[in-house]
Order: structure tokens, then sequence, then C-alpha cells
């Protein structure tokens, strides 16, 4: 019975797995059946009449250790869902080629002239608050750092949020960062795993302000009618988080890896991944739910990925022993 | 005699097989890009903070969680008749395996900021409660281990021979004098045994620690070693923090678990046990401890139900929950059955050594069987990932490598619940048996009808033990393949809170369904047998 059990899983695995003229190595949510995923795969296999496949791993970093560990035995042609904190250590490891496709879409505020990273979407981190609870929100970070209001972050040993206030902390304190954290250990709750235990704890009333997204209020607003929750705008400037897709150095079919590059920054992709992984589309123009436009448009402050890559380490100790 | 050999050696084949896999996977990263473990970490004062910290807090989770289980297993000791018994028992596994995800949420639900008993906290500690901290983290492991303690302890008490009572009862013992000579023996050696238990699987926590434990200052092992292998990929300190968790959690285990004697193991007649009566007064006590025990372990569950009504059910949620759940079910079956499988063939070797009384080997042959328990389990899943990813399609065959490991990680627990049992048959019975030269076949029929009761119920365990797992499906798992907690995990990330918390409390109501199930056929059981 166990026997057959399980021999029957396995057929109906083996049956439903190809191999596609294009593997997209990428992140569990983005291929879940909410995500942008399903949705991008079917619109670019008319477009190109192939088979696309996405394989799946835990988020971002995964992906980069996925690809670290296989080298050239990699079955991916294209990396997508590495962020602007990983570009540098996946662009040493050789991992990666230049995509030589035309950046001229991407909208200009964003700067971006990376000769092998191409940004999908993007987002602010942001500290999120209950505008029925907090009529007069903070104004900086530096205002919610002195405040008493009560705060609820990730741990940037295991959550990419967390990581994003540490480098925010860094940038508008320098080397008084130490200080600050001091300062807001004093009145934070707790500091999470990941993203969702910390913005559950949020919803449920433990903290004032949760660190998130700007564009989280508009998943409140599209799928819940609910417009409550705000992200508040520091007047310093948020860190930006740029997630970026690339072609795999090992790729077995650069041809179309870049046509799938190129189709990510179309206006018809760029329409679906905003209100799939509620993030901002990286193109002008794109037709959003009214929700977009109230969120928040802050300035960007933060580091290059390559003064990430050197000081990551250094400033994570610096975090551990300060925060108490 | 051949046939004997070769039973001998599929025994002693489990060994190798539960030993090669761990030995596969520090391979796999020891030999990736040639790391070595990196002893530069022994000198930073960080990483002795950190082991501080997960000390202090595993020992305290297992002191505390012991000390309170002691009197409630004595209440359903002393008093047999209790209303819903049977049903606490069950519900005592449940706590024990609810997946952290759901107890996170139960604890903020009751004790956090706006918890549904905050306000009475409040008032209690004049508007000093908060619930993070190292409180928070003890409250949490106390909930989910506590009841795991008052089973064991209460399977143990009553296991104590009839025997024993009537002598101390002919003996004219005092209430104290018959504690201190019946009771307490048997009291030390499951408690020590139970709290070695949940110290290493505290100092293994690692989710629950961050998210109630209010900043860096509550820092496990566990995250350094997430730290050093996913997010710097630095192998070699992953190894270091490994090898330090083995070499600690694995020699306090050995301390803790040896620390009991085998006293208690006399022979059991199998009649229904009749503890002695206790006074009126007494009885009072234990029913109070019994009906304050539901409803303390009650409490974070039904601290969820409102974040239910958050949900509202629609058609389709149905359609995408079903094939998780089936799949769950599926993989958590086979583990289930494997790890049964291995751990009765690895615990063949110990009723030798135990029979032979050869302590030093039954020791040894422990160690290595239930190794898996200390083995961070990160290591393992990525250590094996390593290895098998240049040489495996893990995308077509990931899942079994999910049911593996799996199976390797709930050995340790079966082989726990399952050995006392064995060794106490063995003890009652091994003369008989031998004398009458019976053939395994015999041999197993009169074994089988024995365990069976302890076979169910450690079933139940490991299966919905099984039913939880994320860690390992995260690394080696694959969206075709997607499980209820995976999928939970997904609803989570992504906003859909409601949607995450309906799906934990079908996750619940699954692990209930399972546990009530073998628990009821495991009691229709033990009375056809008292019956007989």
């Amino acid at each position: 019975m166990m026997k057959k059990l399980f021999t029957g899983l396995l057929l109906s695995s083996a049956t439903t797995l190809h191999a596609a003229d294009l593997t997209i190595y990428t992140y569990d949510s983005f291929v879940s059946e909410w995500g942008p995923g399903p949705k991008l795969e079917t619109a670019f296999e008319q477009e190109c009449q192939c088979d696309i496949e996405f394989i799946a791993v835990e988020d971002g970093v995964s992906i980069l250790n996925r690809a670290r560990i296989e080298q050239a035995r990699t079955k991916a042609d294209v990396l997508l869902g590495l962020d602007n904190s990983l570009t540098e250590i996946t662009r040493e490891a050789k991992l990666t080629q230049p995509h030589n496709i035309s950046l001229d879409p991407i909208s200009a505020h964003l700067n971006w002239q990376d000769d092998t990273f191409v940004p999908f979407d993007y987002g602010y981190f942001s500290f999120i608050y209950d505008s029925e609870k907090i009529q007069q929100p903070a104004t900086s970070l530096k205002a919610l750092i002195e405040s008493e209001a009560s705060v609820i972050y990730q741990d940037p040993r295991t959550s990419t949020p967390g990581q994003g206030l540490m480098l925010w902390v860094k940038a508008v304190y320098g080397d008084e960062a130490p200080l600050a954290w001091k300062q807001l250990a004093s009145h934070t709750v707790t500091v999470t795993k990941g993203w969702w235990e910390a913005y559950s704890m949020f919803l449920k009333g433990d903290a004032d302000y949760v660190l998130s997204y700007n564009t989280s209020p508009a998943y409140h607003q599209v799928a819940e009618q609910n417009s409550q929750y705000k992200a508040a705008r520091f007047s310093e400037g948020h860190i930006v988080q740029t997630e970026v897709a690339a072609i795999s150095a090992y790729a077995q079919n650069p041809a179309l890896a870049q046509q799938f590059l190129t189709f990510l920054i179309s206006p018809k992709a760029q329409s679906i991944i905003p209100v799939t992984n509620w993030m901002l589309p990286v193109i002008d123009d794109v037709p959003l739910p009214e929700a977009f436009d109230s969120l928040i448009k802050p300035e960007t402050i933060g580091f290059t990925a390559e003064q990430i890559a050197k000081q990551r380490q250094q400033w994570i100790r610096e975090w551990r022993t300060s925060a108490n | 005699m051949a046939h004997l050999c070769q039973l001998a050696l599929s025994h002693w084949l489990s060994y190798g097989l539960v030993l090669s896999f761990t030995c596969l996977s520090f391979y796999g990263l020891m030999s990736f890009g040639g790391a070595s473990p990196d002893i530069n970490l022994l000198s930073d004062s960080y990483f002795y903070e950190l082991l501080g910290f997960t000390l202090k807090q595993s020992l305290l989770s297992a002191l505390l969680s012991v000390a309170l289980a002691i009197p409630v297993a004595r209440a359903l000791f002393y008093c047999p008749k209790l209303p819903a018994k049977r049903w606490f028992l069950a519900f005592c596994l449940l706590c024990f395996v609810t997946p952290t995800l759901i107890v996170i949420t139960g604890m903020v639900a009751l004790l956090g900021r706006s918890g549904l008993l905050t306000p009475l906290l409040n008032q209690l500690t004049e508007n000093d409660w908060n619930l993070y901290g190292l409180e928070g983290i003890l409250l949490a492991h106390i909930f989910l281990n506590t009841p795991l303690a008052i089973r064991s302890i209460w399977l143990q008490l009553s296991a104590i021979p009839e025997t024993s009572w009537r002598l101390a009862a002919q003996l004219k013992l005092s209430p104290w004098q018959r504690f201190k000579t019946v009771e307490w023996p048997v009291l030390r050696q499951s408690s020590a045994v139970i709290s070695g238990f949940i110290f290493v699987l505290c100092f293994n926590s690692f989710a629950v620690v961050l998210a109630l434990g209010g900043g860096p200052s509550s820092t496990t092992l566990e995250v350094a070693i997430y730290q050093a292998l996913k997010y710097d990929f630095n192998i070699g300190e992953a190894l270091t923090l490994a090898w330090s968790q083995l070499l600690i959690a694995g020699t306090l285990y050995a301390v803790m678990t040896r620390f009991g004697t085998l006293s208690w193991q006399s022979v059991d007649n199998g009649n229904p046990h009749s503890p002695p009566q206790p006074s009126r007064q007494k009885a009072n006590i234990f029913k109070l401890i019994y009906l304050l025990s539901w409803v303390l372990l009650l409490l974070p569950y039904i601290a969820l139900l409102p974040g239910l009504l958050d949900y509202t059910p629609r058609w389709q949620d149905l359609s995408m929950i079903t094939r998780p759940a089936v799949i769950s079910l599926g993989l958590a079956f086979v583990a289930a059955m494997m790890a049964m499988g291995i751990a009765y063939l690895l615990l063949q070797p110990i009723r030798t050594a135990a029979l032979q009384q050869k302590e030093q080997q039954q020791f040894w042959l422990e160690t290595v069987a239930t190794h898996t328990l200390i083995t961070p389990a990160m290591v393992l899943s990525v250590g094996l990932f390593v290895f098998l990813l240049p040489k495996v399609d893990l995308d077509r065959y990931g899942i079994i490598a999910v049911v593996i490991l799996n199976t390797l990680l709930l050995v340790p627990f079966a082989i726990q619940k399952l050995k006392p049992r064995v060794l106490q048959f063995d003890q009652q019975y091994d003369r008989l048996v031998r004398s009458l030269k019976l053939n395994n076949r015999h041999r197993w029929r009169l074994l089988w009808p024995f365990i069976k009761p302890v076979w169910l119920s450690t079933f139940g365990l490991v299966f919905v033990l099984g039913l939880g797992d994320v860690a390992i499906f995260s690394i080696f798992g694959n969206t075709e393949w997607t499980t209820l907690p995976w999928l939970i995990y997904g609803f989570a990330g992504s906003y859909q809170l409601a949607e995450a918390s309906a799906a934990s409390f079908l996750l619940l109501l699954i692990c209930a369904l399972i546990l009530f199930l073998l628990e009821r056929t495991q009691t229709r059981n033990t009375v056809r047998v008292e019956h007989s």
C-alpha cells in the first residue's frame, strides 16, 4: 500500500516535468498561484512560441546559493529574483553574463545602468502604521528612532527588509549608528526571523510601526478595500529594494533568455507584476489600480552594491552588539 | 541460523543508513570549495554570547516544562477516572506537534500587547507585562513541551507495578515514604530523560526564539548556522557552529538522560492499574490541577479563533488547499512508516545490549541511533543538498530527499517513545521467550500486542510531526509538490494572513483528527487486552 502510494506519487510528478526551452530560477512566491509567474508564463509563451519552465527555490538568496553550488552544471538560463544587495556577489562569483539588451524603457529616475542585471520591480522599505491609531506619523527616521512609538522589524541576519533597515540606519546615522540602534532598541517590541511574523504581529496590534514596503498599503486597498494602513514617508529618504533578473553564465539558450528579459520590462509584463508581486513597475506609464497613486514616493538614499558587499558583515556585527 | 544472521545484518544496516546520511551531508559541506571549520569564530565573543543564551533558555525551558508536568502527570495517575482524560492525553500530543507558526500567532493573540489576557496581566503586574523577551520564549517552549512531558511521566508512573503499591501498603508506608520509595525513582528517571529531550529540542529552537525574543540578545546557535549557511554562504563558519552544537548539545543530552537509573523497569503484570486512593482533599487538588491544565493548554488555540473571523471562505481556496493537504498526508505517512521501521531495527541491538547489561554499549548504540536529534537540521539538509545537487536531478527527485530527511529526523522521536516499552517486554518475557525457544515469528506475535498501543501512539506522534515540516521542504521541495505547511507560509508571505490562519487551522484539525483516531484505537486495544 505504502509502495503503491509512493510510486503513484512519483509517476504523477514525472509526467509534469519535461525539458523546457528556457529554464528560469526564481523564488517560491513568484510562481505561486497568486504570484506573477503563471500569468507571465502564459504571456511570454504566446509571444515566443516556446516553452518556459520556472524552478522555484525558497527566496532570492537561495537562487544565488543554488547557482553557486551548481556552477556549470546549472539548468538555469535566467536567474530571476535576486535583489540589488546581491548583484555584486553574484557578479563576483561569475555566475552571470551581460544581457546586451536595451535599458531605454526603464524609468529615468531609477538611473539604472547595469550591463548584467535587469530590474523588473522595486519598492522602498518603509514603516507601516495604522492611520486609525496614529494621526501624526513620524516624518523622519530620526524622529521615529527618537520617539517612544513601539516598533517591530526583522532580523538583518535572516531577512531582506531587516537588512534594508540596517542600511537605512547606517546611511542616516553613519558612525552614530550604534547609538541609534540602542535608542531604537528601547522601544522595539521584537525582531523577527522573517517578514510575515513581524507583519502579522503588527496587524494583531502589537506595535505602532512595522518595517515593510511602501507598497504594502496597496495590497490592503486592492485586495481588502481597506485604507487604514499607510506607509510613513521619511524626509531623509528611503532605501530602495530593486529586484533583478540576469542571464546565467552557463545559459543553454542565451538568445531566448535575452528575449525574456526584454519581455520582462515590456508594458505587458510590467502591468502584471505590480498587482501580483505588490511592488512598483520599473517603466513609466503602466496602468495601475488607483491604490498605487496614493502610495508615498520617497527620495532614495543608500549604498552601492559594492559597498554593501564589502561592509555588510561589519554592519551586522555593529547591529547585533548595539541593538540591545 | 543464516536467517538470524540476515536479521542481524538488517539491524546493523539500519545503523549504517542513519549514519551515512549525516556523514554524506558533512562530507558535502566540507568537500564544497574545500571548506574546513573556521576556528576564528571560537575567539569571537559573539559566539559565547550565543552559546550562553542558547544554554540558558533551553535549560530553563526543559526544567520548567518538566516541573510543571509532574503535578499534572500525578493528577492523571492518581485519578484514573478524570472526565475526558483520553482526550486530554491526545490533546497533549497535539500541543507538542503544533507548528511554530501557529504557536507564535497564538501566543501573540493571547499575551501580546493587544492579547486577550493582556489587560488581566497588566493589572496583576501594574502595567509591566511584556510578552517579548526570555519570558515569551519560555512560555512558548513550555506550551509546546510540557504536554509531552505530562504524557511521558504519566506513562512511566502507570508502569509502576501493582506489587510495589501493594508492598508499600503492607509495610504501612506513610504517603511521604511511599512517594520517596515508590514514586520518586520513577519520577527522577523519567524527568531526567524527558528534560534532556526537551533541552535538545529547545536548543535547536529558532523562529520562536527570534519572534518572541525581543532583540539580538535573544539568539540561538541555530540562527548563527542559518545565517552562515544561507546569507553568508560561509561553510567554514557553519561547520564550526555545527560541530559545537553536536558537541555541546550532545554532551548535555547524554549527561541529562544518563542521570536517571533504570530502577523503574520492573515487571509489569499488565493488569489495569489501581494506584492508592488519594484522600478526598488531595483528589480535589488533583482535579483542580487537571482542570487548570485543560484551560491553560486550550487558551492559545482559543485566542486564534477571533483571527479566523477575518477569513471569508471561498470555493477556490478549498481547491487550492486540497492537493497540498493530500500530498502532506502522503509524504508524512511514508516518512512516519519508514521512521517506525528503522527505529524498530535500530532498537534490536539496543535490546540485546540492555539484556546483557552492557551499559556502555547500549549508551553508544542509543547515541548513534538518535544522533539526528542533536545534529542541526539545517546542516543535514544543506549538506545533503550540496552533495546531491551535482549528482541527482533534484527538481525531479527532490521529494524523495524530503521523505528521507524527514524520516531521519523522526527516527529519534520514534526510538525515544518505543524504547521503554520494548525494553520492558524483554525484562518481563525474555526468559520465557528463550526457554520456550520461540522463533522470530512467534516472538513477534508475543511482542506485537504488548507494544501495539505504544506503537500506535508513537506512529501518530511522528506522523503529525512529519506533517508540520517546512525546513526540509524549503530546500528540497518544489511547487509541484507544495505541502500544506508550505502553502501556509506562502499565504503568510504574501499578505494573505487570513488565508494563512484558516489553512493553519485546517492543518491543526487534520493533526487533531489523526491523533484522536489513533488514541481511540489505542484505548480500544488496551481495553481488549485488559479484558482477555
